[in-house]
């Protein structure tokens, strides 16, 4: 069995995000990046997969040169494989461009499962994995929360709202997009990580997968013209002062709110 | 140009969501600026009254994908009868609610016409003749306004807009999909497990986020400030995630959604997933280092600060207060 994992780096949660001077995206220079938290617990389930038999599981991103950490540190946890697309024209497509290139890559490596996340935690899309399931053939779930694997199936449940989930069976080959939480996310051991060095990532561009044409800023039919700090409602009172003070303050509002 | 549709939905107690009329608030504004026209889709078994109801209350024509096949949501299908109704009713923008049903259908749907998708929308404009788009970014830290070429697939966020409340005179017709061979099959819904935290009770929610940086510390800060306020404990996703806290502790889309007369969020972003769960409540204090936060737009008192500098001390002030 073969699986595919695809993740995305992203800012460090805790980095400071400032707006880059064309407005367009956020400064990228000196922050910290991370394995997109959903895609951690995807490459957990693939993981998973592999433990429970024999999977060979190649992760895969699309992302510039920082990329190879992520997937350095996927190879670290487990992973056996990794496919870099590492092309600016790549970076520069919309979510559907980016699910030609993957789709393209599908196309070669004809997994049994797809693992993605949820959703991107920079732009918060939520479009690649249905995107590339549809690209690719397959049928696909998302927000799973649980999967249980037979012969030919997947039995997943997915997370609906205020704790309802859906239960549905797919048939391999099929995508699955992970919900946060599923599992518990296992760390690279260090024996992991000296093993990594020697698993091979196979660096390619858009046009090297045949998709050149077809992704890329040029193709693109989203285009994100400016990101902005929201505009701030006046609603809240600030509370300013020493700690004493603001502590006094607060203690004045619960008071009048009679839950003493 | 083409024609809006919307996409309604309907919920597991067989009534249309009250998100789909808020779609039609959208729809409506949109229309009449730009001269399109609205058509909408009703997807399901059995959905002739539900249809007709939708095509009277602002969804104009409605379409009716009628199937057993469809009488349980299942993405194969309803992605063919939103394809299938896009082009019946010559539409190039498809408005769909955010909603775990609509958020695992419109990419589909978008990639199958090589379509562009934009998910999550709170707000669509027509600027200077087109379409605008402006979504949240980055869990709520920052806002975009995007744009899009061609036919264009939208989710848009349930509670953003008001739901439209006026009347249309639109009529309904059944609309074919083709539903050999599809692949995905529906089992169940599983209701929520009845646990016994019930925070919609308390009168006080004391709630934590990733902010608190570990189990310990939640113990060691947020839980004497519930005790001395009598009140409950609640969590962020990423807090139970990580298993600091049961998911019965959840506040949030896929929580509990609460609104007690006092609700403390400390160490919470204020992502929209968190939002939708306790922005009801009577008296919201937030308490976070960065001042950009979105919790900041939902609360009433705000400090702006380190948590671990200001919960000690108001623990220590509320139970001298109590006396
Ligand atoms: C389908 C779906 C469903 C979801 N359902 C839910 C849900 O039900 N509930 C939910 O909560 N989320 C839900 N989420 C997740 C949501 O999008 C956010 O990721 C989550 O709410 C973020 O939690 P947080 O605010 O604790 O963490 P973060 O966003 O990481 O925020 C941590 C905050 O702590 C602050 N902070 C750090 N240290 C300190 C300190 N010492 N003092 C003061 N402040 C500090 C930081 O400034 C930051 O604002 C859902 C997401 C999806 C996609
Ligand atoms: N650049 C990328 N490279 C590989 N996979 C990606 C990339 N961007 C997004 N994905 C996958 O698609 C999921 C959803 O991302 P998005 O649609 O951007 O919110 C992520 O969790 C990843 O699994």
């Amino acid at each position: 069995m073969k699986v595919m994992v695809c993740l995305k780096q992203v800012p460090h949660q805790d980095a400071r995000l400032d707006v880059a001077a064309d407005g367009s995206w956020i400064q990228e220079d000196n922050i910290k990046f991370e394995i997109n938290s959903y895609d951690t617990y995807a490459l957990e389930e693939a993981l998973r997969a592999k433990d429970a038999g024999e999977a060979e599981v190649v992760v895969v991103s699309i992302g510039p040169d920082r990329v190879t950490q992520a997937l350095r540190t996927a190879l670290g946890m487990g992973a056996d494989r990794a496919v870099h697309v590492k092309d600016p024209e790549a970076d520069a497509s919309d979510s559907l461009g980016k699910a030609k290139i993957l789709a393209a890559i599908a196309k070669q490596e004809e997994p049994d499962v797809i693992y993605c996340g949820l959703m991107a935690d920079d732009g918060n899309f939520s479009a690649i994995p249905p995107m590339l399931a549809e690209l690719a053939g397959m049928p696909s779930a998302t927000g799973v929360i649980s999967s249980e694997a037979s012969d030919t199936s997947i039995t997943v449940r997915r997370e609906l709202e205020g704790g309802c989930r859906e239960v549905v069976e797919l048939p391999r080959p099929c995508l699955l997009a992970i919900q946060t939480g599923a599992n518990q996310v296992r760390y690279a051991s260090l024996k992991g990580i000296m093993q990594a060095k020697k698993k091979p990532v196979d660096v390619k561009t858009a046009a090297d997968l045949g998709v050149g044409e077809q992704v890329g800023a040029g193709a693109a039919k989203v285009k994100i013209n400016k990101i902005y700090i929201p505009p701030k409602s006046d609603q809240a009172e600030l509370l300013e002062g020493s700690t004493d003070e603001i502590v006094t303050q607060l203690v004045g509002k619960i008071r009048e709110l009679g839950v003493l | 140009m083409g024609n809006i549709l919307i996409v309604a939905e309907i919920t597991n107690t067989g009534a249309i969501r009250e998100a789909s009329y808020e779609l039609v608030s959208i729809a409506r504004k949109l229309a009449d600026a730009s001269g399109r026209d609205i058509k909408s889709v009703v997807i399901g078994s059995g959905v002739g009254d539900l249809a007709a109801e939708f095509a009277s209350k602002g969804g104009g024509d409605t379409l009716m994908a009628d199937d057993a096949a469809l009488s349980d949501y299942n993405v194969d299908g309803f992605s063919r009868a939103i394809s299938a109704a896009r082009e019946a009713a010559d539409a190039d923008l498809v408005l769909i609610s955010n909603t775990p049903a609509g958020w695992d259908v419109a990419p589909r749907v978008a990639a199958g016409l090589d379509a562009a998708y934009i998910s999550d929308c709170f707000n669509i404009e027509l600027e200077d003749g087109n379409l605008v788009f402006y979504r949240r970014v980055f869990n709520g830290k920052l806002d975009a306004q995007l744009s899009a070429e061609g036919v264009v697939v939208v989710t848009v966020q349930p509670g953003a807009t008001e739901a439209y409340e006026g009347s249309s005179d639109g009529g309904t017709s059944a609309l074919a999909v083709g539903l050999d061979g599809l692949r995905t099959k529906f089992v169940a819904v599983e209701q929520a497990e009845a646990t016994g935290v019930d925070l919609s009770k308390a009168d006080v929610i004391v709630a934590g986020g990733r902010g608190l940086g570990s189990p310990e510390k939640f113990e060691e800060v947020m839980k004497p400030l519930a005790e001395v306020l009598g009140g409950a404990m609640g969590a962020s996703r990423p807090v139970v995630d990580a298993g600091w806290l049961e998911h019965a502790y959840q506040v949030g889309s896929s929580g509990q959604v609460v609104s007690p007369k006092l609700y403390i969020a400390a160490g919470i972003s204020g992502a929209i997933q968190h939002l939708v769960g306790m922005k009801a409540s009577n008296f919201i204090v937030a308490i976070n280092k960065d001042p950009d936060a979105p919790i900041f737009e939902v609360a009433d008192v705000g400090v702006v600060g380190d948590l671990f500098e200001i919960l000690p001390p108001l623990t220590a002030a509320l139970t001298e207060a109590k006396g």
